[in-house]
């Protein structure tokens, strides 16, 4: 091979720097584009302000099972906060939500209030702060299922959706004195949260503290932070005929893309059939567990996988006969564990997808699917959701299937559309 | 061999001044982090304003709150959504790449990956502070006349910045510095396979707590030239931001002022 001429490089590098040109040109262009796009930019001024207002408006249709008709439903919403500062070191907080439905046919119409939050804070100079009121506390790592979420038992008025971020939302707080001491790198919080009624109170606008305090309960919670990547939570909970609970809550960065999880309970006590039927049953140390993944793609997808145990639900075997053997106790039984938000069976799976920005910005699509790994039953979820500057649009959607008796194939609902629009104020 | 003495003496002082005058790319790379980011907590506001193809698209609002870590000298930040109003009051904590965001509405509080994004065109990372100097090794490209952002020419060292720190939202930079000042002029971001990432510009140098810093940064996406987002910073203030604020329990407690 000829080296090549010295007399040639001068006109390699001409052609070089006549290809390379047009290529910084054009990003001296774009540049300059965008510096013009900023350059009129318009001035905006922000305030932050202590309070938020939204409304709401759902229309849509539930398909039943059973020879049951099919009927409309229609929901109108305001969902009110506030946190105000009173005086230096002395907080108000209130968060309240009214929903008013309206059904076709027999279903009628109903308006249930959910007092979700009414407490006093105070911030002494120092490193502790004091809460009086009711106040939502909620503990968990997990996304579909969280057993140390301990407050959470009877906690839900008005199921507006069954996505499981408005089920944390749209719940009464519980009425509690709280204490939490922050230290750097670490915390300790102990609540005390006493019996006030003894039972549920049905009315709409009822601030129903029967349905969370009911009986007296407390908390301990401390968290360490001993490195960016292990910051474990450790919770202690008990209250009058309980045995105390243990519970831990643990998350780690995996990678720059992945988030994983545990969040486990355990503690002696009966098992959740025992409790619904009031047999008593055996006292033994029983676990419940939530642990999976976060996974996340450059273009804002995010994909969970969850799987779930509930050491005090009901084995396979068990939950395959209840429903045929005895009718009354299967329904007690639903209840009590729709009314504690647990698992009727030892397992599930929760899957979840999360997309930002779904192919056309402001668009989110979100969509679930819980899978009960003992009754093969599944619940389906999918929602697309559109932001407007003050508004949201969204459309949802929901599917019950499975056989008779199971977790999911044996609700009323077959299926379920609804579109809602939220207003923000 | 006094001839032999006075040429190494001399040769001596010439390598020691060369010495003494080559710029140090990791001092310059420090001093620029100097300008960019006050020595002590502070507060600030930070509105987002993201354009596509020419229309504006989204805007955001935030109150961050941030400190250097007595241990490795890297900001740790606490942000607060003021708008759009769906997200008010929303919360996230960034302590290196320890990451969460707190839903005043869900009570949940949930740690995120630096992959998770929660404000459009700009990582989390590119929201807060950081001192590029723990996190990246300088070297000087080369000294090169740059136009900044506000069209004015500057003559700049290049810095070329390899992480140092696997962890990093970015595996390496080009980042130029204005000579005589060390302000940050422009910067381009790169993933490990030296794909373009974004190009930033720093612009609207204004007094704020005691030195001229960049007021504003624009983005642009290294795909998409035509996404842009306008970073504007307002509202700077000395903050206490105690160490026990930067944990996840404060993070339902936070309330800038």
């Amino acid at each position: 091979m000829r080296p090549i001429s010295r007399f040639m490089l001068p006109a390699l590098y001409a052609a070089g720097l006549f290809l390379a040109l047009p290529a910084a040109r054009a990003a001296d262009d774009a540049d300059e584009a965008a510096l013009s796009l900023a350059d009129a930019a318009p001035e905006l001024k922000q305030q932050s302000r202590p309070w938020r207002l939204a409304a709401e408006g759902a229309l849509g249709r539930s398909r039943q099972r059973y020879g049951v008709n099919d009927f409309n439903i229609g929901r109108l919403s305001l969902d009110g906060y506030l946190d105000a500062l009173l005086t230096p070191g002395f907080r108000l907080v209130l968060a309240d939500r009214i929903d008013r439905y309206y059904q076709s046919g027999d279903n009628g119409d109903s308006t249930v209030n959910t007092l979700k939050e009414a407490y006093v804070s105070w911030h002494p100079e120092g490193i502790a702060i004091f809460d009086a009121g009711r106040i939502n506390v909620r503990n968990g790592a997990a996304f579909g299922y969280n057993p140390t979420d301990f407050f959470r038992s009877g906690a839900i008025r008005s199921v507006v959706s069954i996505d499981p971020n408005s089920l944390r939302e749209n719940r009464l707080g519980t009425v509690m004195l709280r204490g939490q001491v922050l230290l750097p790198g670490g915390s300790v919080t102990v609540i005390a949260a006493p019996k006030l009624a003894e039972r549920p109170n049905d009315a709409a606008f009822s601030p129903d503290v029967g349905a969370t305090n009911h009986r007296d309960r407390w908390m301990i919670t401390a968290s360490t932070r001993y490195s960016e990547a292990f910051n474990p939570q450790f919770l202690i909970f008990g209250g009058k005929g309980q045995p105390a609970q243990g519970g831990l809550n643990l998350s780690a960065l995996l990678n720059q893309s992945t988030v994983g999880y545990v969040e486990w309970a355990g503690g002696s006590g009966s098992s959740l059939y025992d409790d619904a039927v009031g047999t008593g049953g055996n006292q033994k140390f029983r676990q419940r567990v939530a642990t999976g993944l976060t996974y996340t793609t450059a273009s804002k997808l995010s994909l969970t996988a969850e799987y779930e145990y509930n050491g005090a639900g009901m084995n396979r075997g068990q939950w395959a006969r209840l429903g045929p053997a005895a009718l009354d106790n299967y329904a007690r039984y639903r209840l009590q564990v729709q009314d504690l938000q647990e698992l009727p069976t030892r397992s599930s799976v929760f899957l979840f997808a999360s997309w930002q920005d779904a192919m056309v910005p402001h668009l989110d699509l979100r969509a679930f699917i819980r899978y009960n790994t003992n009754d093969q039953s599944r619940l389906n979820w999918i929602e697309a959701r559109y932001h407007l500057p003050h508004a949201d649009v969204s459309v949802q959607m929901q599917h019950n299937a499975g056989n008779a008796f199971t977790e999911y194939g044996a609700l009323p609902e077959r299926q379920m559309l609804q579109g809602v629009v939220t207003y923000f104020f | 061999m006094t001839y032999h003495r006075v040429f190494f003496s001399i040769l001596f002082l010439l390598v020691a001044a060369s010495a003494r005058c080559a710029p140090n790319a990791q001092a310059i790379l420090a001093a620029s982090d100097a300008i960019r980011n006050p020595g002590k907590p502070f507060g600030l506001t930070v509105t987002l304003i993201e354009y596509r193809s020419g229309k504006q698209t989204d805007t955001n609002s935030l109150a961050i709150y941030s400190r250097a870590e007595s241990g490795n000298g890297q900001f740790s930040s606490l942000m607060r959504f003021m708008t759009p109003t769906r997200d008010a009051g929303k919360l996230m904590l960034k302590n290196g790449n320890d990451l969460w965001f707190y839903d005043p509405n869900s009570k949940a509080t949930i740690r995120l990956s630096p992959q998770q994004r929660l404000l459009g065109q700009a990582a989390n990372g590119d929201v807060v502070t950081v001192n590029l100097a723990k996190d990246y090794k300088a070297e000087i490209g080369g000294e090169e006349d740059m136009v900044d952002g506000e069209r004015q020419n500057h003559h700049c060292y290049k810095l070329e910045l390899t992480a140092a720190n696997p962890d990093v939202t970015y595996h390496s930079l080009e980042m130029w510095v204005d000579q005589t000042s060390n302000r940050p002029i422009k910067a381009r971001f790169y993933t490990e396979s030296k794909r373009l990432l974004k190009t930033v510009y720093y612009r609207r140098y204004q007094k704020a707590l005691g030195v001229e810093r960049p007021t504003e940064t624009v983005i642009i996406d290294g795909l998409d030239p035509q996404w842009v987002t306008v970073m504007r910073y307002a509202d700077h203030a000395w903050r206490d931001v105690p160490e026990a604020w930067l944990q996840r329990d404060y993070l339902p407690r936070f309330q800038p002022e």
